[in-house]
């Protein structure tokens, strides 16, 4: 049988379409009365609005990227900017609508929710329609909701931080979303509360020519702890689809902070998306990253670390198939002595697939003792795919240890055969061997509690085998 | 009637290089047997393309496997009909247990599914009597083993997937006396009247506690001389030069 | 008139805001240029002063490539058409009257013939202000074998612009042995195409910086022959307000089966102040190849340092003590004792404070 060696994610189940049921759509392309009317119905208060305009400034001011993928394909009058779905948030299951349900099944956020996860913050197109946090949490003082209450109930706090750690100036697409942001999540861990059980949020996307533009902000206070799960899948549409989120994270002194995404958009999706932390003395931000979807991807999580001990681990995986430009990697800023990063990154690209991995690590005159050291690794499955490597290192003082190493390859002939030798065809050979080539991050993936990502993992390996 | 391994006129080729030159080869089932020969005779190659490894062309002759000619069959399929090969030096894998690993070939050779409790219980009885630590069978493949602990990993999927015929490519070079004792007893184990052993080997240690039926001398390409388990010590003694000029 | 040039571009960008896709040189001029004749050579085979056009796929840049097109006042030939036993030397020295060189220098290697080739730049003292834009062509044919040690050695006043440019056919091998020790500004361009099947190509330099000096590496190799073999080895030392970028790229195209690539840089910083930017780049479009590369930085470890002090040497003569045994395997490239031991000394001097 003539199956490909690694086939590609079954991505049907993901791809189930409800009709397009909003009660309210935006009138294509953006100007400044689309950003007053978003911020409007939001009943923001003034300074959110002066963020949004800053944010339309920035984006009618600043160029293209000059680099990365070709992204002539995106016509901003062609997407609107904001859907909003016929319920509004709801506190209980019972009360989301069976449509919206239905899907969620799919996804499987009621099998997570029967696992006591902590909690669940659903982004249904713009608005968050599900919610609900373990009482525990509530108890030890820990918030999270949806964005637009966090500006409500939360204003003071989401006011000092808010566009604190990622700047609109910082390029086109993150001006776009602090314009006209909609939905996310916010969460705040006070000072040595140790969340144990990770938090998980589902992003999704289901409208046609609808962008989406969700704002994250997570505030570790000191000695605190916080395991945060981003999972994203959306349905398949013809028209681009474009993703500008921006996730902003403080890492206080002596917390931690672990955030791991599996993204998988449908391969209509441009994903460009914006991550950054501030971590501040002795403290921690652990990135596990694996990008299976979208057609693009431009995502390069991005580290200060700003106090002396401060810490950064990355661990990434993308796999590139058919028509996918995957353009991933990280930036790291060593701002102080004694800071250390540590990155593993991987890398599949298959079927014509582009896998790209970039990253800048800048190590700043004052951060003497510090420590550097990353690793890539890129499998090719066939000889017309890419995989290409393009890491910067910056380096501003003597008292640093840096290394960079990267392998690129394909699988060996020889541990096929090995393999074969066993028993094993050359298909499920090949398959193992690229298991055991992505197992470092499904190890790190709590894969107990987050039963998409455990989906879309087991789907990818049992569709290579089956 | 209980013929294993039948092998007719084997020419193969690496590369554009003839390695073997009209090899004849029959095992039966019970039988122990013995290749020597000097280095580049074609020893490991007439292992490898019993396996079908893709690096050999079989350019003529037949290789039959109870009494099915196996010329086109795939390695795998090869496998599945019952044919091992212990490797000479085996590769390593990341990501992938001892344990998962043999479990997979074992379910891919039988044809069937595992007992897991079963399953586990043979692997640590097994890889006991071959005095390997039992955490060995949670670390990835081969990774970061010593040569002696990937060939002792080696009779163990050998004892695990129970085949029909075992062939051990130099499977005790570069061992010292205790890990080839210990690869002796896995043979020993594993040796039946319904199997056959096919020992690939340039020293005699491997051979001490064994019962040997036939010895082969293997040079340029071709079984120059067969005769019994004594012929080896004769080799260990004189060395093959003799049998060089013989050609 | 004085503007600003954008040289070394990257064959693969990255963010503007890295810095490291170009260099660019402020209140760049060329300077008038003179007749240059302070060149000695030594050679075996006949060395024409007329050389064909060069069109080279990355070029250092449009300025710089033009002037050496139009201008150049030095232009070598030199076929290989048999086997050379005894080095060619061309040693360029450049002093107060004559201190613009622009060379252009062609070496074509016949089938299977084999040869050296050392191109010394030098100013005479350490006062010449001078000027050099300077290029090396190679064209190595099948199964020729053959070997070109570049030593920038200019002062510390001196502008220093340089390209390579390579072709490989069939089976042919060319390493090249360069040590870039001099100039204010040293920006180097080298290009190799690795076009034939089993061709090999080795790169071993070593780099020294100090005061101000400003040092651009742009290095690429293209490979499209099956079983090529590209090795890139660069080392080097900064001190005092040095800077360099290194920006080395293996780029695998579809075809080049079991091609191998390596690239390894290593940095060491002798001085706080002292900056180093590197991006190692493998671009890969073909799956079977094995692609490796690597690149450190840092300060000398300190237990080495301590552990040749307590023989009785001073800090400052075991880091250079360090810094050369890290150039040994360069240096044990050059079988000549003589240039050898010259170049072991100008090591030492750079490094003195």
């Amino acid at each position: 049988m003539a199956k490909t060696q690694v086939d590609d994610i079954n991505r049907s189940i993901y791809n189930i379409k409800n009709e397009d049921n909003y009660s309210f759509k935006m009138k294509k392309g953006l100007d400044e009365s689309i950003v007053r009317q978003i911020s409007k119905m939001k009943n923001e208060p003034k300074w959110m609005l002066e963020c949004r305009l800053k944010g339309l400034e920035m984006f009618n001011k600043l160029d293209m990227p000059t680099w990365g993928p070709d992204l002539s394909c995106l016509n901003m009058d062609d997407i609107s900017t904001y859907v909003r779905p016929k319920s509004n948030l709801n506190s209980s299951w019972n009360d989301v609508p069976e449509e919206i349900k239905n899907t969620f099944d799919l996804l499987g956020i009621p099998e997570a929710e029967k696992k006591s996860l902590a909690g669940v913050g659903a982004q249904y197109d713009s608005e968050v329609v599900y919610h609900s946090l373990q009482e525990d949490l509530l108890k030890k003082g820990v918030i999270y909701t949806d964005f637009e209450t966090a500006v409500r109930e939360h204003e003071e706090i989401v006011k000092e931080y808010f566009m604190k750690c990622v700047p609109a100036e910082d390029h086109k697409f993150v001006a776009l979303h602090y314009a006209v942001w909609s939905g996310g999540s916010f969460v705040y861990v006070p000072k040595g509360v140790d969340v144990e059980i990770p938090l998980q949020s589902y992003f999704r996307l289901n409208s046609p020519e609808s962008g989406q533009f969700e704002h994250t902000l997570i505030i570790v206070d000191e000695g605190a702890n916080l395991h945060f799960i981003e999972g994203c899948s959306a349905p398949k549409y013809n028209k681009v689809n474009l993703h500008a989120g921006c996730v902003e994270l403080f890492v206080k002194e002596n917390a931690r902070l672990r955030y791991s995404t599996i993204e998988n958009w449908s391969k209509n999706m441009l994903n460009l998306n914006t991550k950054k932390v501030m971590v501040e003395k002795n403290g921690v931000i652990e990135w596990v990253t694996g990008s299976f979807g979208s057609r693009i991807s431009m995502l390069y999580p991005m580290s200060i670390l700003k106090g002396e001990n401060a810490k950064m681990e990355y661990t990434g995986i993308s796999f590139a198939g058919e028509g996918q430009n995957l353009d991933t990697g990280l930036k790291v800023v060593h701002g102080a002595k004694n800071t250390a990063s540590v990155v593993s990154s991987k890398s599949i690209s298959k079927s014509g697939g582009i896998a790209t991995f970039r990253s800048n690590v800048i190590v700043a005159p004052e951060a003497d003792g510090s420590k550097s050291n990353i690793s890539c690794e890129s499998l090719m499955l066939d000889d017309w795919s890419v995989s290409d490597t393009i890491p910067v290192s910056n380096i501003q003082t003597d008292d640093v240890e840096f290394s960079h190493e990267a392998k690129i390859g394909k699988i060996s002939d020889e541990a096929i055969f090995y393999l074969m030798s066993r028993g094993l065809s050359e298909e499920e050979a090949k398959a193992m061997i690229v298991r055991g080539f992505a197992s470092p991050i499904s190890k790190e993936l709590p894969v107990e509690y987050a039963a998409e990502m455990n989906n879309l993992i087991n789907l990818e390996l049992e569709g290579a085998i089956g | 009637m209980d013929n294993l391994l039948e092998i007719k006129n084997l020419h193969v080729s690496a590369g554009e290089k003839e390695i073997l030159k009209g090899l004849n080869l029959k095992i039966y089932k019970g039988e122990v047997h013995v290749i020597m020969g000097p280095n580049g005779a074609g020893k490991s190659t007439l292992a490898n393309v019993i396996l079908n490894n893709p690096e050999y062309t079989r350019t003529s002759g037949d290789v039959f496997f109870e009494g099915d000619n196996i010329n086109d069959l795939r390695t795998d399929e090869r496998a599945k009909k019952g044919i091992f090969m212990s490797f000479q030096s085996p590769e390593e894998i990341p990501g992938i247990s001892v344990q998962n690993f043999i479990k997979s070939a074992k379910v891919a050779v039988d044809g069937k599914p595992v007992r897991i409790f079963e399953y586990k219980k043979k692997l640590e009885q097994t890889m006991s009597d071959l005095n390997m630590n039992k955490e060995y069978s949670s670390r990835d493949l081969n990774v970061g083993f010593s040569g002696g602990e990937k060939k002792k990993n080696e009779i163990l999927q050998m004892l695990m997937l129970e085949p029909k015929l075992a062939i051990l490519d130099e499977t005790d070079s570069g061992l010292d006396v205790d890990a080839i004792k210990t690869v002796s007893k896995g043979i020993n184990m594993y040796h039946n009247n319904n199997n056959g052993v096919l020992i690939i080997t340039h020293g005699t240690k491997i051979l001490e506690n064994l019962k040997v039926d036939y010895v082969h001398i293997l040079v340029d390409g071709q079984i120059i001389k067969t005769s019994d388990g004594n012929l080896a010590k004769e080799i260990e003694k004189n060395g093959y030069e003799s049998y060089k000029e013989v050609k | 008139m004085k503007k600003m040039v954008v040289l070394n571009e990257t064959p693969r960008r990255t963010s503007k805001s890295f810095g490291i896709n170009n260099i660019k040189i402020e209140n760049f001029e060329l300077p008038e240029l003179k007749d240059f004749s302070n060149v000695n050579i030594e050679t075996e085979v006949n060395i024409e002063n007329t050389v064909h056009e060069f069109k080279p796929k990355f070029s250092i840049g449009e300025v710089l490539v033009n002037q050496i097109k139009d201008q150049a006042n030095k232009k070598l030939y030199i076929n290989i058409d048999k086997d050379i036993k005894k080095p060619i030397v061309i040693d360029f020295e450049l002093d107060e009257t004559q201190n613009t060189l622009v060379d252009n220098i062609v070496i074509r290697a016949e089938e299977g013939k084999k040869g050296t080739i050392i191109l010394k730049y030098r100013t005479k003292n350490d006062d010449v202000q001078a000027f050099h834009n300077g290029v090396c062509n190679v064209k190595a044919k099948a199964n020729a074998d053959i070997k070109v040690i570049i030593l920038n050695l200019l002062n510390q006043k001196s502008e220093n612009y340089y390209s390579m440019n390579n072709k490989l056919e069939e089976n042919a091998n060319l390493e090249y042995v360069i040590a870039d020790f001099g100039g204010s500004k040293t920006v180097t361009n080298y290009y190799s195409s690795l076009i034939g099947n089993t061709s090999n190509n080795t790169v071993n330099t070593m780099y020294l910086g100090k005061e101000q000096q400003l040092l651009d590496l742009n290095y690429i190799a293209e490979v499209y022959g099956k079983k090529a073999n590209i090795d890139i080895e660069v080392y080097g030392a900064l001190k005092d307000n040095a800077i360099k970028h290194f920006k080395g790229t293996i780029d695998f195209k579809t075809g080049c089966k079991k091609a191998v690539g390596n690239e390894n840089e290593y940095c060491m910083l002798l001085s706080k102040k002292a900056k180093s930017k590197a991006l190692p780049m493998l671009l890969c479009s073909e799956d079977d190849v094995q692609g490796n590369h690597s690149n450190s930085a840092g300060k000398i470890d300190e237990d080495k340092l301590y552990y040749i002090m307590t023989r009785g040497i001073s800090k400052k003569e075991a880091q250079k003590l360090i810094v050369k045994a890290k150039f040994n395997n360069i240096l044990n490239k050059i079988e000549d004792e003589t240039l050898k031991n010259e170049l072991i000394e100008i090591i030492d001097r750079k490094l003195d404070y």
